[in-house]
C-alpha cells in the first residue's frame, strides 16, 4: 500500500518539476529610475504592491503612500503590478519612466472567503489549518448525506461509512481521536447553530463546508472544539429567479457474498466433525446424495436484494435588490440491500435575507427534516440476518411444510431463522427536526463596528417503535414505543470590528456572548407477552402480559464568552489570537468554568521580494498555531451518584415489582478534558495557482482525559467517570490540487489528500491498563476486545496470538496443555502451559493510521467525468462474522464457509484450520480472526452530460448523469465490507469489529437535472 | 432604529448579570439520589427489590439462566456437548476454567450486585420511618440475600472480597481477599439475623421466610464442616438447625410432595410448590425476568434444543430405577407428534434431563417458572447426613428423613433403611450423599457435595468413553475457579 501512495506522490512531483518554467535574465544598467504611484479605484494609495519589470529580476514594493521607485532606467518592457486582493496589471513602460496606475479589486479573491468560527476571513489571511470543500467537488456525484461529501475530500478527515444501511451511521474523525469516553465526532456548526446534526441537512442546500482542524481555528468553540469543527453554510437566494429540479434513481447490491458451502459439502463436513468429536454423524449417504442432486438453501440469497432508491430535489431561488429567498425541498427514499430495510428523508428549507437599509440586515433560515429508518437499527450484534444467513445450515430448508419459515435449525444455528429476523421484527425510528435561525446585523455608527444578534431554536422529536414477533421472540413477543422531545435554544450576541488603517494594518475582531441550553423529555413503554403481535404489531400495545414504563428528563446549559482578534500587516504578516471561556452545568463549583486560548501566526512568503525573485511560487504561506480546546464529553449529572430506577423483579408468576439499585457512582471532582494542539502548516501555489500543495504537521495532547473507569463487580460494578490520563495524536497531512489540463476544451482537476495520524495513550493515571468492550460478541468475546495501555494506540485489540495448529512435531508441547496435534496453538506468553488471560496481548489496531482520497474531474466540452478513490491503510478488523461461520461459535453450531474444507486432518497437517476434536478450544478473540482492513475503494465514478440547448434557451440547462459508487475495492479483508463495523460512530475505543454489520452497497445511479 | 444599539447593549448586560448564576445550575428533578431515599419505607422496599434484581436478570445476573448450571459441570451428573458452540461449558466439565469464562461470571456479578443492594438496606433500615414490623421483614430479607449471595460466591471462588459497604468509595478498589472463614462468619451472622427478623410465612413466592433462613443456615453449617474449613463441630449445628425446620415444616409452609413427578410438572400457571424452600421467580412478560433454565437449554438438538447440558452416561446407568429416574431423564427424543429416537441413536448419544422440560414441552427459553434454590428434601438430607457425621451418629429421625426421600424416588417395593441394617455412621452418611446425587441430579447440588467431601477427583476418575474427560489431572486448585478477570484486572490485590 505504501508503494502505491509513493507513486501518487511521485506523479504529482514529476508533473510539478517537468513543467516548471525556467527563467534566466541578462541584466541592463540605465541611469533614470522608473517610478510612480499605485492607488485603488477610489484614489486611495495602495501599500505593499509588488512592481516588477517583466522578464527581469528588477522589482520593488510600494510604500505607505503607494509610491515606488524601480532600480532601472530601461524604457522598454512591461511593468507587472501585483497585490493581494487586486487584479494583476501589466503596463508597458513609457519614455517618461513615470507610471501611475489604479488597481481593481480582484472579485475572485474577495470571494475566496473562508467561513471561520463567528466570522469570515479571506483565504489568504487564514492562519489556521482549514480545509474547504466547495460544492464543485461533489456536485457531479449523487451524494445524499454530508458524510459522503466529507469522505476522502479533506486531508485529516477520516470518514468511515460504518453502517452500510441506508441512513446508516457514519463515523467522522478529524485528526484522530482524543477522547476515550467522549464522542469524538466533530462539532457541526450550521449557519451559526452550534451542535447541529448533519443527518438533517440536504447536501444540495450547501454553499460551502469548512473543516477547522487546528486549535487556532477551533479554540473559538472552546469546550466543544477538541474534535475539530465542521462549519456548514447553506445557500442564499439569488436575485434572478431560478428553478432547479433534479431527479435520481438508483439501484444497490451487496458488494459481495461470503463463500459458503453447498448443502452436500456442508453435510459431509458436519459428519466429519461429528466423527472427530465422537458424536453421531447426522447425515446419511443418501441424504448427501440428495443434497448433491437437488441442492440446499442458500440463505444469503434469501436476505439480500437489489435495493431501489430515488431522490428528488426542487430548489426555487429569487428576490430583489434587497431581499432574496431560497426555498428547497428534498425527498430521498432508499431501499436497503437487505430485505425489509429502508430509509426515507424529507427536507424542506427556506432561507431568507433582507438588507433593510444601509446599516441593517436581517436573515431567517428555517429547515424541517423528517427521517424515517425502517429496520436499519437491527444490525448491532450477531442476531442479525447477516450472521444467521451464514449460521443456518444449508441443509435446513428455508420453509417448513406449513409454508412458514423453518422455526428451528437442528443442525446449524441456535438462533432464529434469518427470514424471521427479516420479517418478524420491526425497528422503526422517526425523527422530526425543526431548526430555525434568525439573525439581525446592524452597522454601528463607529466605522468598522457592527453588532450581530442571532437566535436559534432546534426542536427534535423522535418516535422509536420496536416489535419482536411471536416467532422471532421464541414465543414471547414484545413491543416498545418511546418518544423524546429535545429542545436546544441558542443565543449568540456578537460585536464585530473590521478596519484597515493606513492601508497596511488590517484589524478584525469579534467579541461574543453565547448561551446554549438543552432539554430532553422522554417517555417509553415496553409491553411484554403482547397478545396480538401479528394483528396489532407495536401500534397498540395495550393487551399484554406486563408492561414497563419509563420517563426521564435531562437538561444542561453552557454559558460562553469569547473573543478573537486578527491583525495583518501588509497582508504579509498575520496574527490571530482567540480566547473562549465556557461555563458548563455538567461540572460543579470551581471546575465549572474553563478558558481555552489560542494564538496563530502566518507569514505570506510569496509577498516577500526574495521569494518573488525565485519566480517559483504563486503563493507561499507558512503558518503556525498553538491553542487549547476542551471537551465536556459526559452527559449531565455525572457528578451525582443516583439510583437506577429501572429494575423490575418477579416474586410470583403473575407480575413484577419495580425497585431501585445503585447506579454508577458520581464524581463531584470532574473537570474539563483539555486538548492542547500545535500545528505548523505550509501552503504553496505554483504556476499561477494551477498546482496547490498544502502540508500540515500537528500534535494534539489531551490531558485530564475523561474516562469511564470500570468498577469491580464486588464494588457494585458499572463505572465511574474520572479525569485520568493523557492521549497524544501526532500527524501529518498533505493535500495536493492540480489543474492538470486547462484549456478551452478540456480541463482535468485533480485533488489528492493523505493524512497519517499516530495515536498513543500516554498515561492512564494510576491504572496500568484499562479494558473497553463492545458487548457485541456474546459467545464470541471472552473479555473486553480492546485494551488501553500506555504506549499503545487507542483501539488496540486484546486477545490471544494464534500460531496456527499444533503440528505433529509439536505433540509434546501440545500435550503439556492437554492438547493434540491439530488443535489450535495459541502463544503461551508466560510459558505456564495453560492458555489463560495472562496470555492475552495486543493483537492489532482498530484505528486506521493513514487515510486518503483522490478526486478527479475531467470535463470535455459538455461532458464531465468524475473518478474518486478513497483509501484507508494500517488498520485491522476483527472478523467475528467469519469466526462464527468457521468455528461454530456464538449461535453457530457448525462451520459453513468453504474454507473449512481445508481443515487439519491426517494428510493435511499443514492446515492452520483446527482439526475436529474434543480438545479444540476456539478462542475467537484471537489473531486467527484479525484481518488487515486496509482498502482502496473506487468510491465514485460518474459521467454527466450537459445537453446543448438552442440559443434562445440559453438560461436553460439540462444535464443527465449516471454514476456508480463502491464499484471496486482492493482489500485483503475476507469479510463482506472492510468499511462496515458493528459499533456506531460514538466510540473509538471499540471500533473495527464486524459481527453482522450491515455492509455498504454497490450503487448505480441515473439522474437528470433541469435548471432555468 | 437609532435606539437599537442601546437596546441591544441593555439586553446583553441583563443576560450576563441576570441569568448567569442560575443558568448553570443542574436541574435534577428527574433524579433519585441522596440519603433521603431510604428514610421512607417505600424507598427501603424499592431498594430491597433492587437487591433481588442481582439474583435474577436473564442472561446477565444470577440464576434465571443456566450460568450456575454450567459452573457445576465438574460434578459427575451433568456434561455438555463435545463440539458445537459450547466451549465455555466444556471448560468447567474438563477442569480447564480460565478467568475469562463468561458463564460463572453472571453468578459472580449478579450476587455482588445483590450484596451491594442488601448492604444498602442493612446499613440504613434503622433510619427508615414506617411500620416497624414491615421494616424488620425488609431487613431480614436483605440479610438473607446477602448471606445467600456470599454463600454462592465463596463456594465457587474461595477467597473473595468481602464488602459490607452499601455505597461506593475508592477504598473498595484496593480491598484484599477475605478467607472463607471470614466470609462464612458473615454468612452465619446474617442468616441468624434473618432468622430473627423474617416471619414464619414468606411474604411472596420469591421471598424467604424464617424457614428458608434456618434451612440455608443448616446447609451452610454442613458445608463449613467439610472442605475447606473442616469445622467438624458444625455437623451438630447443621443437624440441629435442619431439625428445627423439619419439626416446624407446617409453620414454614414446607412439605414433601407425594410424588417426585409432581415436583417437576413445571406448569407456568403454578407459582411454586411446598417443596420450595427458597426460589427466584421467573416471569416471562417482565423485562429480564423470564427464566431460561427451562426449555431450550437442556433439550437435544433434535428437538430444537441447545444441547447445553445433559446426563453423564455412567451416572445415568448407575441411577436406581423408579419413578424418580423416569421423571428425571428424557431417553427418547422427538417433538410431540413426531417419531421418537432413543438417546443411544441421537446426535450426542446421551440421555437428557426431563426435569427442565416445560409442561406441554413448550419450546422456549423464556418462561414463568421459578429457579428453586433449595428443595425441602434437601433439608431432610442435611439432617440425615449431619446427624450421621456429628457427635451422636444417625438416629431414627435421620433414617426417617433419608427414607422419605429414598422411598419416594425408588421403585415400588424398595425397602426402607433401618438402624438394624448395621450401617456405620460414615456408611449411612455416604448413603445420604449418594441419595442426594440422585434426588438433586442437575440441580446444582452434586458439585458442592463433591467439593466439601473432597471427592471431585474420585467422581471424575472413571468417565464413560463418550463423556468428556478432564484436561490434565484434577487438583485442589480446581475446586475453586479463578476470580473473574474483569475484577482481578481492576484490583491487583485480588491476584
Amino acid at each position: 500500500m505504501k508503494r502505491k501512495l509513493l507513486i501518487y506522490y511521485l506523479c504529482f512531483f514529476c508533473f510539478a518539476v517537468t513543467t516548471m518554467p525556467v527563467f534566466s535574465q541578462p541584466g541592463e544598467k540605465q541611469l533614470n529610475p522608473v517610478s510612480g504611484i499605485v492607488t485603488d479605484l477610489n484614489g486611495q494609495p495602495l501599500e505593499a504592491v509588488s512592481v516588477k519589470l517583466k522578464g527581469t529580476s528588477v522589482g520593488t514594493v510600494t510604500d505607505a503612500a503607494g509610491k515606488y521607485t524601480l532600480n532601472t532606467t530601461q524604457r522598454s518592457g512591461v511593468l507587472v503590478f501585483t497585490s493581494v486582493g487586486h487584479d494583476l496589471k501589466e503596463v508597458p513602460l513609457t519614455a517618461s519612466g513615470a507610471v501611475d496606475i489604479q488597481l481593481t479589486e480582484n472579485q475572485q479573491i474577495l470571494k475566496d472567503v473562508v467561513v471561520v468560527g463567528y466570522g469570515t476571513q479571506r483565504k489568504t489571511d487564514v492562519t489556521g489549518a482549514v480545509s474547504t470543500i466547495s460544492t464543485k467537488e461533489f456536485d457531479e456525484q449523487p451524494v445524499a448525506r454530508i458524510s459522503e461529501v466529507l469522505q476522502g475530500r479533506a486531508a485529516g478527515v477520516q470518514v468511515t461509512q460504518a453502517g452500510g444501511a441506508p441512513g446508516g451511521d457514519a463515523k467522522i474523525r478529524i485528526r484522530g481521536a482524543n477522547s476515550v469516553l467522549g464522542n469524538n465526532d466533530p462539532l457541526y456548526v450550521v449557519d451559526g447553530y452550534v451542535g447541529a446534526d448533519f443527518n438533517t441537512l440536504n447536501p444540495n442546500d450547501i454553499e460551502s463546508i469548512q473543516v477547522l482542524k487546528d486549535a487556532a481555528s477551533t479554540s473559538i468553540y472552546g469546550s466543544r472544539g477538541a474534535n475539530g469543527v465542521v462549519i456548514i453554510t447553506t445557500k442564499k437566494g439569488t436575485r434572478n429567479f431560478r428553478v432547479n429540479y433534479e431527479s435520481q434513481f438508483s439501484q444497490s447490491q451487496v458488494i459481495k457474498k461470503l463463500d459458503v458451502m453447498n448443502a452436500a459439502d456442508f453435510a459431509e463436513i458436519v459428519n466429519a466433525r461429528a466423527k472427530g468429536t465422537g458424536t453421531t454423524p447426522p447425515f446419511s449417504a443418501a441424504q448427501i446424495d440428495n443434497f448433491r442432486k437437488n441442492g440446499g438453501t442458500n440463505w444469503q440469497d434469501l436476505i439480500y436484494r437489489n435495493g431501489i432508491g430515488q431522490q428528488h430535489q426542487l430548489t426555487l431561488s429569487g428576490g430583489s435588490e434587497k431581499t432574496t429567498f431560497l426555498i428547497s425541498g428534498n425527498f430521498l427514499d432508499q431501499k436497503g440491500i437487505i430485505k425489509n430495510t429502508d430509509f426515507k428523508r424529507y427536507i424542506l428549507r427556506s432561507n431568507l435575507t433582507s438588507q433593510v437599509n444601509k446599516n441593517l440586515s436581517i436573515r431567517l433560515n428555517i429547515a424541517g427534516t423528517r427521517l424515517k429508518n425502517h429496520n436499519t437499527g437491527l444490525y448491532g450484534n450477531g442476531n442479525t440476518p447477516v450472521v444467521q444467513a451464514i449460521s443456518w445450515a444449508p441443509t435446513t430448508p428455508a420453509y417448513g411444510p406449513d409454508g412458514l419459515p423453518t422455526f428451528v435449525d437442528v443442525t446449524g444455528s441456535v438462533s432464529r431463522n434469518p427470514l424471521d429476523l427479516l420479517n418478524d421484527r420491526l425497528a422503526d425510528q422517526v425523527q422530526s427536526t425543526f431548526n430555525t435561525i434568525g439573525g439581525v446585523n446592524y452597522k454601528l455608527p463607529i466605522e468598522g463596528l457592527s453588532i450581530d444578534l442571532q437566535y436559534a431554536v432546534n426542536y427534535l422529536n423522535g418516535l422509536n417503535s420496536t416489535l419482536q414477533g411471536q416467532r422471532v421472540s421464541n414465543n414471547n413477543p414484545s413491543a416498545t414505543r418511546s418518544t423524546f422531545e429535545q429542545l436546544t435554544l441558542q443565543n449568540t450576541n456578537a460585536l464585530n470590528y473590521n478596519r484597515t488603517f493606513k492601508g497596511v494594518h488590517n484589524i478584525s475582531a469579534v467579541a461574543v456572548l453565547e448561551t446554549q441550553q438543552f432539554t430532553d423529555n422522554n417517555f417509553s413503554a415496553t409491553a411484554n407477552s403482547i397478545r396480538f403481535p401479528s394483528q396489532l404489531g407495536y401500534n397498540n400495545i395495550g393487551p399484554n402480559g406486563a408492561s414497563v414504563v419509563g420517563a426521564d428528563f435531562q437538561k444542561w446549559s453552557l454559558f460562553s464568552l469569547l473573543g478573537r482578534a486578527n491583525y495583518s500587516y501588509k497582508d504579509k504578516y498575520l496574527l490571530t489570537a482567540a480566547v473562549r471561556r465556557d461555563g458548563s452545568s455538567k461540572f460543579e463549583g470551581g471546575n465549572r468554568y474553563s478558558v481555552f486560548p489560542s494564538v496563530a501566526v502566518g507569514w505570506r512568503l510569496s509577498e516577500e521580494q526574495f521569494i518573488q525573485d525565485l519566480n517559483i511560487f504563486s503563493n507561499l504561506k507558512l503558518r503556525g498555531s498553538w491553542g487549547k480546546t476542551g471537551s465536556q464529553a459526559i452527559g449531565p449529572y455525572a457528578t451525582i451518584s443516583r439510583y437506577n430506577t429501572s429494575p423490575v423483579v418477579a416474586f410470583n408468576n403473575a407480575g413484577v415489582v419495580s425497585g431501585i439499585y445503585q447506579g454508577n457512582p458520581g464524581n463531584p471532582n470532574l473537570k474539563w478534558e483539555t486538548t492542547t494542539q500545535n500545528d505548523i502548516g505550509l501552503e504553496m501555489g505554483f504556476f499561477g495557482g494551477r498546482l496547490r500543495v498544502e502540508a500540515d504537521v500537528f500534535t494534539k495532547s489531551t490531558t485530564d482525559l475523561l474516562l469511564n473507569v470500570a468498577l469491580p463487580s464486588y464494588a457494585g460494578g458499572g463505572s465511574q467517570t474520572r479525569n485520568v490520563g493523557k492521549i497524544e495524536n501526532k500527524g501529518i497531512e498533505l493535500s495536493i490540487g492540480a489543474n492538470i489540463i486547462q484549456n478551452d476544451r478540456v480541463t482535468w482537476v485533480s485533488n489528492f489528500n493523505i493524512s497519517n495520524v499516530e495515536n498513543k495513550v500516554v498515561s492512564l493515571g494510576d491504572l496500568p491498563r484499562l479494558g473497553t468492550g463492545t458487548g457485541v460478541g456474546g459467545g464470541m468475546s471472552t473479555t473486553n476486545e480492546f485494551m488501553l495501555i500506555p504506549g499503545e494506540p487507542l483501539g488496540s485489540y486484546w486477545g490471544l496470538k494464534y500460531l496456527g495448529t499444533f503440528k505433529p512435531k509439536d505433540a509434546a508441547e501440545a500435550a503439556l496443555q492437554g492438547r493434540f496435534p491439530g488443535d489450535p496453538h495459541y502463544q503461551d506468553v508466560n510459558g505456564d502451559n495453560a492458555i489463560t488471560t495472562d496470555d492475552f496481548q495486543i493483537m492489532g489496531r482498530a484505528f486506521p493510521k493513514t487515510t486518503g482520497g483522490w478526486n478527479n474531474t475531467v470535463t470535455y466540452k459538455a461532458l464531465t467525468v468524475n473518478v474518486f478513490f478513497q483509501g484507508v491503510f494500517g488498520v485491522d478488523k476483527l472478523n467475528y462474522t467469519r469466526a462464527a461461520a468457521l468455528s461454530g461459535s456464538g449461535d453457530a453450531r457448525q462451520p459453513t464457509l468453504n474454507e473449512i474444507k481445508d481443515y487439519y486432518r491426517v494428510g493435511n497437517e499443514t492446515s492452520d484450520i483446527p482439526a475436529f476434536s474434543r480438545t479444540y478450544q476456539p478462542y475467537t478473540q484471537s489473531s486467527r480472526f484479525l484481518e488487515d482492513g486496509s482498502y482502496i475503494r473506487l468510491k465514485n465514478v460518474s459521467l454527466a452530460y450537459n445537453i446543448p440547448l438552442s440559443k434562445s434557451a440559453n438560461k436553460v440547462s439540462l444535464k443527465v448523469f449516471g454514476s456508480a459508487t463502491n464499484l471496486w475495492t482492493i482489500t485483503k479483508y475476507k469479510g463482506i465490507d472492510p468499511e462496515a463495523s458493528n459499533v456506531g460512530a460514538n466510540t473509538d475505543t471499540a471500533i473495527g469489529i464486524d459481527y453482522g454489520a450491515y455492509p455498504n452497497a454497490k450503487t448505480f445511479t441515473l439522474g437528470v437535472n433541469l435548471a432555468f | 432604529m437609532k435606539k437599537l444599539p442601546l437596546l441591544i447593549a441593555v439586553a446583553l448586560v441583563t443576560l450576563v448579570v441576570g441569568c448567569k448564576k442560575s443558568y448553570l445550575e443542574e436541574d435534577t428533578k428527574a433524579l433519585l439520589y441522596g440519603t433521603d431515599v431510604l428514610t421512607t419505607q417505600t424507598g427501603l422496599e424499592a431498594a430491597l427489590t433492587g437487591a433481588y434484581k442481582g439474583l435474577g436478570q436473564q442472561w446477565s445476573w444470577g440464576f434465571l439462566h443456566p450460568s450456575a448450571n454450567a459452573a457445576v459441570l465438574g460434578g459427575d451428573d451433568v456434561t455438555t456437548h463435545p463440539g458445537s458452540n459450547k466451549a465455555d461449558w466444556r471448560e468447567f466439565d474438563q477442569f480447564n476454567v480460565p478467568a475469562t469464562n463468561q458463564r460463572s461470571g453472571a453468578v459472580y456479578n449478579g450476587c455482588y450486585k445483590a450484596i451491594q443492594g442488601a448492604n444498602n438496606v442493612i446499613n440504613n433500615y434503622s433510619i427508615t420511618v414506617g411500620t416497624k414490623a414491615t421494616i424488620n421483614i425488609i431487613a431480614g430479607e436483605a440479610y438473607f440475600i446477602r448471606a445467600f449471595s456470599y454463600y454462592w460466591i465463596t463456594r465457587f471462588y474461595g477467597n473473595i472480597p468481602l464488602v459490607t459497604a452499601g455505597e461506593y468509595s475508592d477504598t473498595l478498589l484496593t480491598v484484599k481477599k477475605s478467607t472463607p472463614a471470614e466470609v462464612y462468619a458473615l454468612i452465619v451472622s446474617d442468616l441468624k439475623q434473618a432468622e430473627i427478623l423474617l416471619p414464619n410465612a414468606k411474604r411472596d413466592w420469591g421471598r424467604p421466610g424464617k424457614g428458608a433462613a434456618k434451612a440455608f443456615l443448616s446447609d451452610v453449617y454442613l458445608t463449613m464442616a467439610g472442605w475447606p474449613l473442616k469445622q467438624l463441630d458444625k455437623y451438630d449445628l447443621a443437624a440441629a438447625k435442619a431439625k428445627e425446620v423439619i419439626d416446624n415444616k407446617a409453620l414454614y409452609g414446607f412439605d414433601l410432595l407425594p410424588t417426585f413427578a409432581a415436583v417437576f410438572e413445571n406448569d407456568p400457571a403454578v407459582n411454586g410448590t411446598a417443596e420450595s424452600v427458597f426460589q427466584i421467580n421467573g416471569f416471562a412478560a417482565g423485562s429480564g425476568t423470564a427464566n431460561a433454565t427451562y426449555g431450550n437449554t437442556t433439550m437435544p438438538g433434535e428437538e430444537g434444543g441447545w444441547d447445553d447440558m445433559f446426563a453423564e452416561i455412567n451416572f445415568f446407568n448407575a441411577f436406581p430405577e423408579g419413578p424418580r429416574k423416569t421423571a428425571t431423564f428424557r431417553t427418547e427424543f422427538g417433538r410431540p407428534g413426531t417419531a421418537k429416537i432413543t438417546w443411544q441413536n441421537s446426535l450426542t448419544k446421551h440421555p437428557y434431563y426431563q426435569k427442565w422440560y416445560i409442561k406441554g414441552e413448550i419450546l422456549t427459553s423464556s418462561i414463568s417458572l421459578p429457579s428453586v434454590m433449595m428443595r425441602y428434601p434437601h433439608v431432610l438430607t442435611i439432617y440425615a447426613e449431619a446427624k450421621a457425621r456429628g457427635t451422636a451418629g444417625p438416629d431414627q429421625a435421620a433414617y426417617d428423613a433419608l427414607n422419605l426421600v429414598r422411598l419416594r424416588g425408588r421403585a415400588a417395593g424398595t425397602k426402607a433403611l433401618t438402624l438394624a441394617d448395621g450401617l456405620s455412621a460414615t456408611q449411612f452418611a455416604d448413603q445420604v450423599v449418594q441419595e442426594r446425587a440422585w434426588e438433586f441430579a442437575c440441580e446444582r447440588t452434586r458439585w458442592f457435595d463433591l467439593v466439601r467431601l473432597e471427592r471431585v477427583e474420585e467422581a471424575n476418575a472413571n468417565k464413560h468413553p463418550d463423556d468428556l474427560k478432564p484436561i490434565g489431572p484434577i487438583t485442589k486448585s480446581d475446586y475453586w475457579f479463578p476470580l473473574p478477570y474483569s475484577d482481578v484486572s481492576l484490583n491487583p490485590n485480588l491476584k
